[in-house]
């Protein structure tokens, strides 16, 4: 035993050594090629695969941070042209589009559209990852956060493309900031009651008066959506207390407002404990939309209660009204809002959506042409009609209306009938409305699932807004 | 003896030559190493950094960020009424989700462990979901499942469980507990590795089958099921996709389903609250990291290391 155990020891260590030996030579060899001629190539094959790496790195670094938008491909000008809306302004916008570039081949428009929330969403990660599509439709709470972020850019440097000679001079001052013209609006809107007149016929109900006969007040709206509850068993409306804009009407026939002249809330908690009590009221009693429906709301008019055949009206801004057509196949009919007891009109005509171009986009002049033929063209204004609400051009609103067919038409006697009859448009909300109108739809969630008392519900809002109107 | 001296003189002779070819080899990991570290520095450490400091300011993606001290993180304790749902949401998921997800994931490991014939087989199969369901559009097809008028309402007449504020939650974390192939893969290779020995002995002493269960797989298994407990937690807080695409980016209905990250995505990207997004994702961090380390102290009186008692130490 002994014996073998020191035989094997010697074994190991003579194969010790032996490995030993093998490495050393070929330490050796290695030492001989890295000496001498052999060497220098070999350190420069090992710089060429530093510096691929790094090279590779730096393209994989900047792949993401390449000057956006406007490329030249094949000497055309690119375009990038975004949206929200319904499938009819779409097919529209398209025509148009497809009309523009014929009138200038050198320009290739990329269009692309979407929802209200689902763009929203989107360009605001855009915007800030510094990608902003060339030109964009913006609604009036996102020009004062673009603006004095930097995204937009100042549409008076591009006067002689874009005409705006002839535009409503109150409409397109809205589109200012400082002084500046930051973006241009392209319609004129108001809210309205949608309803569908054969179910509302159906129910015995007389059609609401319009604005030139009275209009109606809040409590009249309210015992006419239980009338076609009671007739025809379903909600006679979205329940309207997830809506900001449905709130500020309310608001505004008391002689108030959301926001102050200085960015504050113009309302206090009493305020909405009221507006989510009368609702949630309503709720309760089946009149208006159900927590479950009125909780799928997304900006589409697809997803509202009466496109989806659940109730029989809904307040919603007269252009995208057309998109209801294609779901309610008896038509629609346009009413004014309800005003306040004594009968204070709520409802007012705002700029409906404004175009604005990116700050960095490679092709300002072009993006400008786009935007003076969208608003301009006689051709185009004949194509786009109403569907972005009534055209700011006023020879061209002139010129078009008798040319008007169909829903344009409706939209444009609906206008008519409040001409001069509605207070002035506050002004543009600050920057932080575009959050807090997501928030007021999530508070009255909390009210509408009874989660929370009105009470509660509008505590938490006005603590959440004046958080988020300081920053 | 003397074969192993010959190299040595001539190893000392030539010292200085061969070390340069071993900094040459760390140069040449250093290289190979480089797009990691470079990685790892530009991509995870300095954002890392830069959202600390803008938790302290008020960036708002768009103008330079402004210090405003602690205001963020007390504005999210005491003026921010929505966060605390989402807390409340995502520690409702979490105490839901991983106890089922893992449960689950035990019985069917021990399921396959005993199968004679297609192991292999059905454990890809139930593998499959966890590679499938982190995508987008598995978690679009469980909105489309339950939604109202989907398969599910149809079949069983229960309504949209994604607009009910109680089932929504549900809904999302079926979706997680479906997805258990990761934790049953490490289970059963856990299960593989107690020695049959143990069973045999137990058999011979007439222990039944529940008793084997508790008295020995429990114990052998106690550290696979710690690791897998602490990753689940740590991934379960840090869920996003499914109630991003289930709730429609809202995070609805009634918060239900607003997951601390679903809030901490709509701060920052739809709110455009880098600043107060920043400070989330730090109070996030630390919570994840004491959740754990609580894990870890508990852990010390349930999980059981077959190393703790060789040679019969206790």
């Amino acid at each position: 035993m002994p014996g073998n155990r020191r035989r094997d020891r010697t074994r190991d260590r003579t194969c010790g050594s032996a490995r030993d030996r093998t490495r050393d030579q070929a330490r050796d060899r290695t030492r001989d090629e890295t000496r001498g001629k052999a060497r220098k190539p070999r350190r420069s094959r090992r710089a060429a695969v530093a510096a691929g790496l790094a090279v590779a790195l730096c393209a994989a670094l900047t792949a993401c941070s390449g000057p956006d938008g406007s490329t030249s491909a094949g000497g055309k000008v690119v375009l990038r042209y975004t949206w929200w809306g319904n499938p009819d302004r779409a097919a529209r916008t398209q025509a148009a589009v497809d009309l523009f570039e014929k009138k200038y081949p050198d320009v290739e428009v990329q269009t692309s559209f979407a929802g209200y929330d689902a763009y929203k969403q989107k360009l605001a990660t855009q915007a800030a990852g510094g990608d902003a599509p060339d030109v964009m439709q913006l609604d009036y709470r996102m020009i004062d956060q673009y603006a004095s972020g930097g995204v937009l850019l100042d549409l008076g440097t591009q006067q002689t493309v874009l005409k705006t000679g002839e535009f409503e001079p109150g409409l397109l001052a809205t589109g200012k900031l400082n002084g500046k013209q930051y973006a241009v609006p392209q319609g004129r809107g108001t809210e309205t009651v949608v309803y569908d007149p054969t179910q509302w016929k159906e129910a015995g109900l007389k059609p609401p008066a319009d604005a030139s006969a009275g209009g109606w007040t809040w409590d009249q709206w309210a015992d006419a959506m239980r009338v076609l509850k009671e007739k025809t068993g379903k909600p006679g409306a979205t329940d309207p207390g997830q809506s900001e804009d449905s709130f500020e009407v309310w608001l505004r026939g008391q002689g108030r407002s959301l926001y102050t002249k200085d960015h504050e809330l113009g309302f206090t908690v009493d305020d909405l404990t009221r507006w989510w009590t009368f609702t949630d009221g309503l709720r309760r009693e089946g009149v208006v939309s159900p927590a479950e429906q009125t909780t799928q709301l997304d900006g589409s008019v697809e997803n509202t209660p009466l496109g989806r055949g659940k109730a029989l009206s809904d307040m919603n801004w007269d252009a995208p009204a057309s998109g209801y057509l294609a779901l309610i196949p008896d038509g629609i009919a346009l009413a004014p809002m309800p005003s306040g007891a004594d009968g204070t009109p709520g409802q007012y005509f705002k700029p409906s959506m404004f175009m604005g171009v990116a700050a960095d986009t490679g092709s300002p002049e072009q993006a400008a042409r786009l935007i003076d033929f969208m608003l301009n063209d006689r051709e185009a204004a004949a194509i786009l009609g109403a569907t972005r609400g009534i055209p700011v051009n006023e020879s061209i609103r002139e010129e078009i209306a008798p040319e008007l067919k169909d829903f344009d038409k409706t939209i444009y006697a609906y206008q008519a009938t409040l001409e001069g009859r509605l207070d002035t448009p506050p002004q543009a909300p600050p920057s932080g409305d575009s959050a807090l109108q997501t928030t007021f739809q999530r508070d009255y969630d909390q009210v509408s699932y009874e989660r929370m008392s009105p009470r509660e519900a509008a505590q938490d809002y006005v603590t959440e807004a004046k958080a988020e109107l300081r920053s | 003896m003397t074969t192993t001296q010959v190299p040595t003189p001539a190893r000392t002779a030539q010292t200085p030559p061969v070390k340069r070819p071993k900094r040459q080899r760390e140069g040449a990991a250093w290289v190979f190493l480089s797009p990691w570290v470079l990685g790892a520095c530009l991509l995870t450490l300095l954002p890392m950094a830069v959202s600390l400091y803008l938790s302290f300011t008020d960036y708002d993606l768009f103008n330079s960020p402004n210090w405003v001290g602690l205001r963020n993180y007390t504005q999210m304790f005491t003026e921010d009424p929505r966060y605390w749902r989402s807390v409340g949401a995502t520690l409702t998921y979490v105490v839901i989700a991983v106890p089922l997800q893992l449960g689950l994931a035990l019985v069917v490991a021990l399921a396959l462990k005993n199968m004679k014939r297609g192991r292999a087989f059905y454990r890809s199969a139930f593998y499959a979901p966890s590679l499938l369901g982190a995508s987008m559009s598995v978690a679009l097809v469980w909105r489309a499942l339950f939604n109202e008028g989907g398969t599910v309402d149809n079949l069983f007449g229960t309504g949209g469980w994604i607009f009910k504020p109680g089932w929504a939650l549900v809904t999302v974390a079926l979706l997680t507990v479906w997805q258990f192939g990761a934790p049953m893969v490490i289970f059963l290779a856990g299960l593989q590795q107690i020695p049959g020995e143990l069973y045999e002995a137990a058999e011979v002493d007439g222990a039944s089958g529940w008793r084997q269960f508790l008295s020995i797989t429990v114990p052998m298994l106690s550290p696979v099921i710690f690791f897998n407990l602490v990753l689940q937690t740590i991934q379960a807080f840090q869920v996003f996709t499914p109630a991003f695409a289930v709730s429609g980016g809202k995070g609805g209905p009634a918060d239900s389903t607003l997951f601390y990250t679903l809030y901490l995505y709509d701060r920052g990207f739809v709110a455009s609250h880098m600043g107060y997004a920043s400070a989330m994702a730090w109070v996030l961090l630390i919570v994840i990291g004491a959740v754990t380390a609580v894990l870890f102290r508990t852990s010390r009186s349930w999980v059981f290391y077959a190393s703790d008692t060789e040679g019969g130490v206790r």
